[in-house]
């Protein structure tokens, strides 16, 4: 899956600003100086751990909670002073499944059509639209309960496209999903934003960030990086990747941990990424160190960073920082 | 408030009431078991009140007296004892409310001096009941002493026609038999509306919270007000017919006479589901939690309908700081106006005041759940 | 077995406790209704607004309006001189009860005939009057009686003869010498709120994890159905007996009701009703599928067991096919249980009856709920 067609810089004015947010509940920061903006038509994905708080900024833009300081903009109106005008151009998936169970696809369409207030006159033809694209043809009388996730999802997806918003917050709309239909659910997306829709998708697949024009990586509440994902790789990693694969990942990892140029070392999947300064001379130097202490890797490579080790790297390194921190 | 989105929700909640069949059925049998079980067991006469013996002569006289008692239909012998352990016993065990008790000298007495006494021992946990039972054991102890009397009298060569000189008659007004049934009726459905009320709505917000339906619904741009109209709508349709049942019932059943109009009835009965199903309603935009929404509603409904309504305990006879609270508890108000429109035959200038402080207190739980209702989730 | 049902147990107590408002919730309501219900239910009445019309205006018929007169349950309102202002009185609800003696009472009374006193009743303000009309044929019955007497002795003194024939009753109240309506109500109130609360928590307690999707997840584990329920309701227990403990105390110190029977009966029963009660909520939540479904099926089931009990209406008066619903009712025993321990001192050898009903109505319900729940697991 490639990244996405860039974003029609025609007429572009920035759909949705984030600037300074701050949420907090009680003593807890949930947000922490939040500021972002996407253009129009533009992918964003927010990526972060669980309770990093993107589900929270995504409500704050929607106008479902109210931020403790700074300000959100979507599609020009304040979301603090008319949270009831952001709501019409607005779609919204919220991250627990939100259509009713106990009603059937088209129940649960008619009522959003009919909610959202789209045209009675082109009411048919947009839910026709909706289930074709969540693939739900011949089965509109079943109830939503009897349908499995990945539909589930892209019936939600329908519901929120309905009215035709300019811009979409998605919560975690894959979450749970299986991988074909989580790619499925991506080029939905993408159909959407090359009509010029602005999408907000959070996502805890790291991955995920190869389908968007740019994601912004967010934890314990702050941003901690934000660009297109070649960005992100490039100057994000503070270092060349090699893959490392042995038979005992284990203690290979701990007499990595001090071995000269490395810079960091994590495990992935069955096999090792080290992130090292200069990748030829580890290379070089490794498996001598390596043999040293008695362990023989299979193969060393040098390796393409994914958005998934930036990602790593980068939280390790935010904790570390918060560690000093405190 | 676009009608629009009115219908959309009012739509959406009739898919879900039909969806639930349980619930439904529920709904709509309550009425007809209610009723019945209300309207039968319900009772403020005394009748069968269990009476234990104690004969401790055995003598024709005392049967004779004891014989009076059997043929009060207020009383009904369970038990003749033989030891006073044993009366102790029944009026522990809750098997008698009141035990008469004659003493082994009883005709000797009668005999001698001319004037004998007997005991009733009266189960006082219950005081209600003993006091009137031991009203009606007097009346016929005396029925009894004048008995005894004229026979007396009338061996002497007395001729007396009756020694009873004097007998209470009830005429109830706008009835001729004293059934409190006709009494209670009509208040068992004011309670019965009030509980089907208070059952149909007071979830009906806060489920949708817990399902997560209302997440969504927030970020829409429909309106509190239309949230609430189109939600209670159904609802009200579904009090209708309920109201309908029972007041059916309550006439063509019970017999209860109704003297009044359709109308008067309909526009009461409208305006009291306006409020119960509001405050159902309100309870649950406050309570985000079902569990939380039911103990509030059960708190606020349940009891407070069947004891400070006025259907069974008299509100006049409660202590003043209770009197005014009662003034809070809705259901009273529907109370007065069922009773006044069977019995009575009131109409609606008649029932101007209760009428008047429904309609506050559905003016008032109306604006208050529209503007309870937050479009946040904090 | 015991390592997961503790498990289970620390989880609901920590789910329990956590919530500030479910604190709230368990303490403020039972306490809040005992105070309340405890100053309402009652059924004595006292100065019942009472009109009288005496249009035989004789000695005997004035010495009977004093009766009533002197007597601190009516409060004479009016003495009116026609009918038409009676019928008046009772229209406009100045009056509960009204009194007529018709022109020739008196003759009636001397000629030795039955002479009636007519009694009305405002239909809708009936409940008082009703129960007034108890004391009321109690003043009458003892006029009966005096006037019997006095003509009787008149006649024999004119007549020369010394005989005089009398039966008397006198009464002996047992348990509650002052007829305090309160300590027939209060402990009667407290087997209610328990009930009410202790079901309702329990009948939504599975239901809840069915419908937020939680159960799904527990039935995976190796957790065992039995070792579920147990879980489930243990909580309950503790929190039933914690509420029926508050209430309790707060009965006995605020309304100073007596406790003359042993305490630990008195636990011991109440440890036995909450098992059926628990039963009871356990049932519903095993049919139910959604939390709206165990709130309906509450309303349904709670308010026929609370007032098919014998807590205001004697079972003695129900229709017999009522009266056997009863005896599947655990409230009624515990009635029994309760006023017995506070009121009478009585223990186990008079209270096994009861205590053994509602350990098989509890073990009978448990049972079935069991059994349904493993069903619903397949």
């Amino acid at each position: 899956m490639t990244s996405p067609a860039p974003p029609d810089q025609a007429g572009n004015s920035d759909q949705v600003i984030a600037d300074d947010l701050i949420k907090r509940f009680g003593a807890f920061v949930a947000v922490d100086h939040v500021s972002f903006r996407i253009a129009r038509g533009e992918v964003m994905g927010f990526l972060g751990p669980n309770g990093a708080g993107k589900s929270t900024i995504i409500r704050i833009l929607c106008g479902l909670l109210r931020a403790s300081g700074g300000r959100a903009s979507v599609a020009g109106i304040d979301v603090s002073r008319d949270p009831e005008g952001v709501r019409q151009r607005i779609g919204y998936m919220s991250q627990k499944f939100s259509l009713y169970r106990d009603l059937t696809v088209e129940e649960n369409l008619r009522f959003f059509g009919g909610i959202y207030g789209v045209p009675r006159a082109e009411l048919g033809a947009r839910m026709r639209f909706a289930i074709d694209m969540a693939g739900l043809g011949g089965r509109e009388r079943a109830l939503v309960a009897t349908l499995a996730g990945g539909w589930q999802q892209r019936l939600a997806l329908g519901c929120a496209v309905l009215h035709r918003p300019p811009i979409l917050f998605l919560d975690e709309p894959t979450s749970g999903v299986e991988p074909a239909s989580r790619r499925r659910f991506w080029d939905l997306i993408h159909s959407l934003a090359s009509d010029g829709v602005t999408v907000l998708v959070s996502t805890h697949y790291m991955d995920e960030a190869e389908y968007c024009h740019r994601a912004a990586l967010i934890n314990h509440g702050r941003l901690i990086a934000i660009g297109s994902p070649a960005q992100l790789k490039q100057t994000a990693l503070g270092g060349e990747l090699l893959l490392v694969e042995c038979d005992a990942p284990g203690a290979t990892l701990a007499a990595l941990q001090d071995a000269p140029g490395v810079r960091d070392c994590s495990v992935f999947g069955d096999a090792l990424h080290v992130l090292v300064g200069d990748a030829g001379k580890s290379l070089a130097e490794l498996p001598e160190f390596l043999a040293a202490k008695g362990l023989r890797p299979r193969r060393m490579a040098r390796i393409a960073p994914s958005l998934e080790d930036v990602f790593v790297q980068l939280i390790a390194a935010d904790a570390a920082s918060r560690r000093e921190a405190a | 408030m676009k009608i629009r989105r009115l219908k959309a929700i009012a739509v959406k909640e009739i898919l879900q009431i039909w969806r639930d069949p349980r619930s439904l059925m529920i709904a709509l049998l309550m009425p007809f078991t209610q009723m019945f079980l209300l309207g039968y067991g319900v009772t403020l006469d005394l009748k069968h009140i269990p009476v234990c013996t104690f004969d401790r002569e055995a003598s024709q006289n005392s049967q004779a007296l004891l014989k009076h008692f059997e043929a009060s239909s207020y009383f009904a012998i369970v038990r003749n004892v033989r030891t006073y352990p044993a009366l102790t016993a029944a009026i522990d065990r809750a098997d008698c409310k009141i035990a008469i008790v004659i003493p082994p000298d009883f005709s000797e007495r009668l005999n001698d001096s001319g004037s004998s006494s007997v005991q009733a021992i009266l189960d006082a946990t219950d005081d209600n009941t003993a006091n009137i039972a031991f009203g009606y054991a007097l009346a016929v102890v005396s029925g009894y002493a004048a008995e005894v009397a004229l026979d007396a009298l009338s061996r002497q060569g007395h001729q007396f026609q009756q020694i009873q000189p004097m007998t209470v008659q009830s005429r109830v007004w706008f009835n001729e038999d004293l059934e409190s049934r006709n009494f209670i009726i009509p208040g068992v459905v004011a309670v019965i509306m009030a509980l089907i009320g208070a059952q149909l709505t007071s979830l009906t917000i806060s489920r949708e919270w817990e399902r997560g339906t209302m997440e969504l619904l927030i970020s829409t741009p429909v309106k509190p007000s239309e949230v609430m109209i189109g939600k209670l709508g159904p609802y009200l349709v579904l009090g209708w017919i309920d109201a309908a049942f029972c007041l059916m019932l309550a006439a063509l059943w019970f017999e209860v006479p109704f003297r009044g109009t359709i109308l008067t009835l309909f526009v009461t009965t409208t305006l009291f589901l306006i409020v119960v199903l509001g405050i159902g309603y309100l309870l649950s935009v406050l309570i985000r939690s079902q569990i939380g929404a039911s103990q509030i509603a059960l708190l606020l409904t349940m009891l407070p309908t069947t004891l400070l309504s006025g259907y069974v305990f008299p509100i006049d006879q409660m202590p003043m700081a209770i009197q005014d609270i009662t003034y809070l508890v809705y259901s009273r108000y529907y109370v007065t106006i069922i009773k006044a429109i069977f019995l009575k035959g009131a109409d609606i200038p008649a029932l101007a005041a209760p009428i008047l402080f429904l309609l506050v207190y559905a003016t008032a739980v109306m604006v208050l759940a529209a503007r309870a209702f937050r479009k946040s989730l904090d | 077995m015991f390592g997961r049902i503790t498990n289970m147990l620390i989880k609901e107590f920590i789910q329990l406790w956590r919530d500030k408002w479910g604190r709230f919730r368990l303490i403020a309501p039972p306490v809040i209704q005992l105070l309340l219900f405890g100053y309402a239910a009652t059924f004595e009445v006292y100065h019942v607004p009472t009109a009288v019309l005496d249009l035989d205006r004789t000695q005997e018929s004035r010495e009977l309006v004093a009766r009533f007169t002197s007597s601190n349950r009516l409060n004479i309102v009016r003495r009116a001189q026609t009918q038409d202002e009676i019928d008046a009185v009772i229209d406009r609800s100045d009056a509960a009860v009204a009194l007529v003696i018709h022109a020739g009472f008196a003759n009636l009374l001397r000629k030795g005939e039955t002479a009636p006193l007519q009694v009305l009743v405002d239909g809708t303000n009936s409940n008082t009057a009703l129960i007034a009309l108890g004391y009321i044929n109690t003043i009458a019955a003892r006029f009966s009686q005096d006037y019997a007497a006095d003509l009787a002795q008149r006649t024999l003194g004119i007549r020369g003869m010394t005989e005089l024939i009398q039966v008397t009753i006198e009464q002996r109240p047992w348990y509650n010498p002052d007829f305090n309506g309160r300590w027939f109500f209060v402990p009667g109130v407290i087997a209610t709120i328990t009930l009410v609360m202790v079901v309702n928590l329990t009948a939504f307690a599975v239901v809840r994890e069915r419908e937020v999707g939680t159960l799904e997840q527990i039935m995976v584990s190796p957790i065992r159905p039995a070792e579920f329920i147990l879980g489930k309701t243990v909580p309950f227990f503790v929190v039933g007996m914690g509420i029926a403990g508050l209430v309790t105390i707060v009965g006995i110190l605020w309304f100073q009701i007596p406790f003359v029977g042993n305490p630990l009966v008195f636990v011991f029963g109440t440890m036995i009703y909450l098992l059926s009660l628990l039963a009871l909520g356990l049932l519903i939540s095993t049919v139910c599928a959604t939390q709206q479904q165990a709130f309906a099926t509450n309303f349904f089931v709670v308010n026929p067991l609370f007032t098919l009990s014998g807590f205001s209406f004697p079972i003695s008066s129900m229709p017999d096919v009522l009266q056997w619903l009863t005896y599947i009712n655990p409230l009624r025993y515990f009635l029994v249980v309760i006023r017995g321990t506070f009121l009478k001192g009585i223990g186990v050898g008079i209270l096994w009856p009861d205590l053994l009903a509602m350990a098989a109505i509890a073990a009978v319900l448990l049972a079935i709920s069991i059994l349904r729940f493993r069903k619903s697991l397949e």
